[in-house]
């Protein structure tokens, strides 16, 4: 069920309407409720996925308690070590296991081994890698010390299934616990806020998401056949595609959270205005990038800190192959993380990387022409990543950026219907512009600068008409893949 | 040594590995007190307190700190 479905609409209505009218006064009776609604949730994409995220759940509830109660510090410490490697092992099974096979096959038939491995039909869970992040921060930070084990199985499950955030994240904490122990108010502004949040998502992903999709999709099922410019167009559409799907998501799951009274983490802070890559990875996907800096990235640097310099490199470049695997299971990936990593290294030399970068602008409230170049590098080299991103194998990646290095390149790059495309510009022209507008905002839509009320409900009216005139049809998420 | 004692070479190292010399920490002071320290400084800064009292913390130690108390008081006991 994507948000931008009829049927989320219907069973959100149907949620809301419950929650806050005969559940008003009962916190317990809300929590209750909305772990029924996000089990409905997750049942209606796959039932059958359903009793796993109840074991795991109630596995790591008292897993929790047993750390926390651990005689020892080595009790407590292989409690935590189990509960990582059932997390990891349960990620590793579903996510990588016939990966692992195919890959193992293929380096065994290159060294001249016939091997008889098989891979099997493994039904991947979906949010598997969400849920199981939210599982393992918490008990990670038990055994840390940094947070205490609930007693309130009803929250805890909650927190873990909680449905605007469990196919695609935001990635929240285990302090998101107490939000759900909490009362709850209805709260009129933040809601209001949470439906401006929820238009300004929708308008990302299906104005500008799926009508990129349009273009990149047709390139890349015939990369052989594409001019050089064309094949660059499409990286750069891509970019626009990827921000536009997955912070248009985050928007709107933030926006459903706003109007139940819950405060989800930020996970995009306008990473297209990023400096450097450094400063781009502390705006993409925030809640993934922190919960590996605060669960692989920290331990590492701390283990190699006698190292210099060279001990960062090392735990940079570990943590983004993570990043990039997490993402799946296809070399392709973990390259994409390898190429990011290696970004870090003139940073961390150069020390550019310990300096909190600030976007310097002009008098016409532009960027001044230093930063707008470093942004545009930035821009090129994310856009370079994503090549490897999208593609289904190395082997495509080396057609795509060959077939760019083309004398083809200097010809114009093929539009399936000008008329078509000149409206697709408008609209990412439309999305950068008032996302640099509103850069320090929580997101694109906070038009408080904006005093005349008619103003703004014209904004509102014209985003809901291009919603439907273009929209249409519920395109499902990049970002559920993972 | 006595955590007051403590607590001003503390300061002092974090003044230098900052640069920024307006630092005061207390018992209470968190990363979000400091601008400049962050997860990235936060290694260079235990480095330098490491090299300057001549102890070696333990990973679990350095990660459980909630505030600079809880850094003093572990220093305190080596």
């Amino acid at each position: 069920m994507v948000f931008n479905s009829l049927s989320f609409l219907l069973f959100f209505t149907v949620v809301f309407l419950i929650y806050w009218f005969p559940l008003k006064n009962t916190t317990k009776g809300q929590n209750i409720f909305l772990l029924l609604a996000s089990y409905f949730f997750y049942g209606y994409a796959d039932w059958r996925m359903l009793p796993l995220l109840i074991i795991a759940t109630l596995i790591f509830f008292y897993l929790g308690k047993a750390i926390s109660g651990a005689k020892t510090e080595k009790q407590g410490y292989w409690l935590t070590f189990a509960g990582v490697a059932l997390g990891v092992g349960t990620l590793l099974y579903f996510k990588y296991f016939n990966f692992f096979i195919e890959s193992f096959a293929s380096l065994f038939n290159a060294i001249g081994l016939q091997t008889n491995l098989h891979t099997f039909n493994i039904i991947m869970p979906l949010g598997i890698s969400f849920f199981t992040f939210r599982l393992l921060s918490y008990i990670i930070d038990i055994y840390r010390g940094k947070a205490e084990p609930t007693n309130d199985i009803i929250a805890f499950g909650a927190y873990v299934a909680f449905f605007p955030c469990l196919l695609s994240g935001p990635i929240d904490r285990p302090a998101f616990v107490k939000q759900l122990q909490a009362k709850r108010e209805f709260n009129y502004e933040q809601a209001i806020d949470g439906c401006r949040q929820i238009l300004w998502g929708l308008f990302k992903k299906v104005v500008v998401a799926d009508n990129c999709a349009t273009y990149v999709d047709k390139v890349w099922g015939d990369i052989g056949g594409q001019t050089g410019s064309t094949l660059v167009l499409a990286a750069v559409l891509y970019l626009f595609q990827i921000y536009a799907d997955f912070s248009g998501y985050s928007d709107m799951a933030i926006g459903v959270g706003k109007l139940i009274g819950f405060k989800i983490a930020d996970n995009f802070k306008f990473p297209l205005f990023a400096l450097n890559i450094a400063d781009y990875w502390r705006r993409w996907h925030i809640t993934l990038t922190q919960w590996l800096t605060d669960y692989v990235f920290m331990p590492l640097n701390i283990k190699f800190r006698d190292w210099g310099n060279w001990g960062m490199i090392l735990s940079i470049v570990i943590t983004f192959v993570l990043i990039g695997m997490w993402h799946g299971a296809n070399w392709t990936f973990a390259l994409f993380g390898l190429y990011h990593g290696l970004l870090y290294i003139p940073l961390i030399l150069s020390g550019a990387f310990f300096k909190k970068t600030k976007l310097k602008t002009n008098k016409l409230g532009l960027p001044v022409a230093k930063d707008f170049g470093r942004m545009i590098l930035t821009f090129v080299l994310v856009v370079i990543g994503l090549i490897l991103f999208r593609a289904d194998s190395v082997g495509q990646t080396l057609e795509y950026v060959s077939s760019i290095c083309d004398f083809s390149i200097l010809k114009g790059p093929w539009l399936i219907n000008r008329l078509y495309y000149i409206p697709q510009f408008i609209f990412i022209a439309i999305m950068m512009i008032a996302e640099w507008q509103q850069r320090t905002k929580e997101h694109g839509l906070v038009l408080d600068q904006i005093p005349s009320k008619i103003l703004r409900y014209c904004i509102y009216g014209i985003l809901v008409i291009l919603l439907i005139w273009v929209g249409g049809h519920a395109e499902t998420f990049i970002y559920f893949q993972f | 040594m006595e955590k007051n004692q403590i607590l001003a070479e503390v300061q002092e190292i974090f003044r230098e590995v900052l640069d920024n010399e307006e630092i005061v920490l207390n018992d209470a002071t968190t990363a979000d007190d400091v601008e400049e320290w962050d997860s990235l400084t936060h290694i260079q800064l235990i480095v330098a307190i490491e090299k300057h009292f001549k102890i070696k913390f333990t990973s679990k130690e350095i990660l459980s700190w909630q505030n600079v108390g809880e850094m003093i008081d572990c220093i305190a006991r080596k």
